[in-house]
């Protein structure tokens, strides 16, 4: 019994000890998610895979724009190639669903607009909400900017987007008119 | 007779299996072509339908009416012109007592309600055929690109089918022609229209979408001009007993002037981006 009695301090000294190795371990281990600190582009997309697939997925739409951000460092033809394999690649590792990686990858990177998806006709969906799909495709013509002109070169492209905005802004004006003159 | 028939008959007779080629020969040449050509002519064909041939002959219509009006008012713009010139150079600003420069003015305000006379005679004509032409293409807008499409196939539609980044060519820009004779407008409007069948849907949508516009502003800028006209004739009519040329009067010449003969400083054209030089090869799997 009194062998028991001497022992039992000594355990609990033991077990704190344990846990608090234990949290500290941990501390160590937890993804810090920082950004990637290289300029080139090639070894940014590879650092922020290795940092995505260690724990830090909710932070994918910060490192989808610091990886922009470094590529408008280095503005190439190939860049879009690059990020189609990089969205690519967050879909089959299960990161993005396919359609937000379509998503991704459009909104950026090419003419048509993602703003305009919809299955209703226009009519009854789209005129209704004209303002508003019209504000969305401004903001998306900026991203569009951003991916065709200033990290893929692509200057055709961006100004065909360009000219598809006041296309759509002209077309959809004639035809909510119409539209409402027949109520 | 007899030896006319006999000939066909023998050589007939003689080459049997070679008139069967021949014939077969025929039958599959005209298959052959009219395939092509239906081919052909079916992936020219525009699949929306926005002109029909009533808006077409609507265009063209419109352009005559409005070169009527451009005629008859041409002489009397003329005529005011000269009365204005000579006003001016009697010194008659300031000089509004004189008797001279009253009648002067007297005749420059029955110049004047000619004018505004000669206005209210052609724009009932120009309102019925301008909104006949509107009334057209909005139930065609309607239909083909606000029923039948959601937003998506109407961008597919614009961008074309071919993925084309060339159309600036293809694309007509054409709103705020304001510099520009009315007749010719229309009159360039119904070559663009009488000739769209060998444009591409996207073309077309936007030359609907601006005549449309266009069309329903005209109209609008019509009915509003018949109520001032009414307006300006009778207050015209008081002041021919005064012998007042009022700015007003001035301006609307100014402004009819504008509308109908085109003006000079609306023409400022804004010189586009530089094309792009870098060729595009890549095609991402992702893209839609």
């Amino acid at each position: 019994m009194t062998t028991q009695k001497r022992i039992h301090p000594l355990a609990t000294f033991a077990g704190l000890a344990a846990i608090s190795l234990t949290l500290a371990s941990c501390a160590s281990t937890k993804p810090t998610c920082d950004s990637p600190q290289t300029r080139n582009l090639d070894r940014a997309i590879s650092a922020v895979q290795a940092t995505l697939t260690n724990g830090c997925q909710a932070h994918f739409d910060r490192y989808y724009d610091d990886l922009l951000t470094i590529a408008e460092g280095d503005p190439k033809p190939e860049n879009k190639r690059e990020f189609s394999e990089f969205l690519v690649w967050a879909s089959d590792e299960g990161l993005l669903s396919k359609r937000q990686a379509q998503e991704n990858y459009n909104r950026y990177f090419n003419v048509k607009f993602m703003s305009l998806r919809g299955d209703y006709n226009n009519c009854s969906h789209t005129c209704p909400n004209k303002q508003k799909v019209l504000f969305d495709m401004e903001r998306e013509l900026t991203d569009k900017e951003r991916g065709l002109l200033k990290v893929s070169l692509d200057n055709q492209g961006y100004y065909r987007a360009d000219e598809l905005f006041h296309e759509v802004e002209l077309v959809l004006e004639a035809t909510c008119t119409a539209c409402a003159a027949g109520r | 007779m007899r030896q006319n028939d006999t000939k066909p008959r023998t050589a007939a007779r003689h080459f049997p299996l070679l008139d069967t080629a021949v014939y077969w020969l025929l039958v599959v040449t005209v298959v052959a072509t009219a395939f092509l050509v239906g081919r052909v002519a079916l992936a020219n064909t525009p699949t929306i339908r926005l002109f029909p041939t009533t808006v077409v002959e609507d265009l063209r219509h419109t352009g005559e009416v409005a070169r009527d009006m451009e005629t008859g008012l041409q002489e009397v713009i003329g005529r005011l012109d000269q009365q204005q010139q000579l006003y001016q150079e009697s010194k008659c600003d300031g000089a509004e007592n004189d008797s001279g420069c009253q009648r002067l003015a007297r005749q420059i305000g029955a110049t004047y309600l000619d004018m505004l006379t000669i206005m209210d005679e052609r724009l009932p004509d120009m309102e019925h055929t301008v909104n006949n032409t509107r009334i057209s293409l909005e139930k065609n807008l309607r239909s083909e690109l606000g029923r039948k499409m959601s937003p998506w196939t109407l961008q597919e539609t614009l961008v074309g089918k071919a993925k084309t980044t060339t159309s600036s060519k293809s694309s007509p820009t054409l709103r705020g022609r304001s510099g520009m004779r009315l007749s010719e407008r229309f009159k360039q409007y119904h070559q663009l229209v009488a000739t769209s069948g060998s444009q591409s849907d996207q073309s077309l949508a936007v030359l609907a979408s601006d005549i449309y516009l266009d069309m329903h502003e005209t109209s609008v800028l019509i009915e509003r001009t018949r109520q001032e006209i009414a307006r300006a004739t009778l207050m015209e009519q008081l002041n021919q007993s005064f012998g007042i040329i009022t700015p007003e009067m001035m301006e609307v010449v100014g402004g009819v002037k504008s509308i109908l003969f085109g003006d000079e400083e609306a023409r400022a054209l804004v010189a586009g981006p530089p094309p792009g030089t870098i060729e595009q090869a890549y095609r991402s799997p992702l893209e839609q």
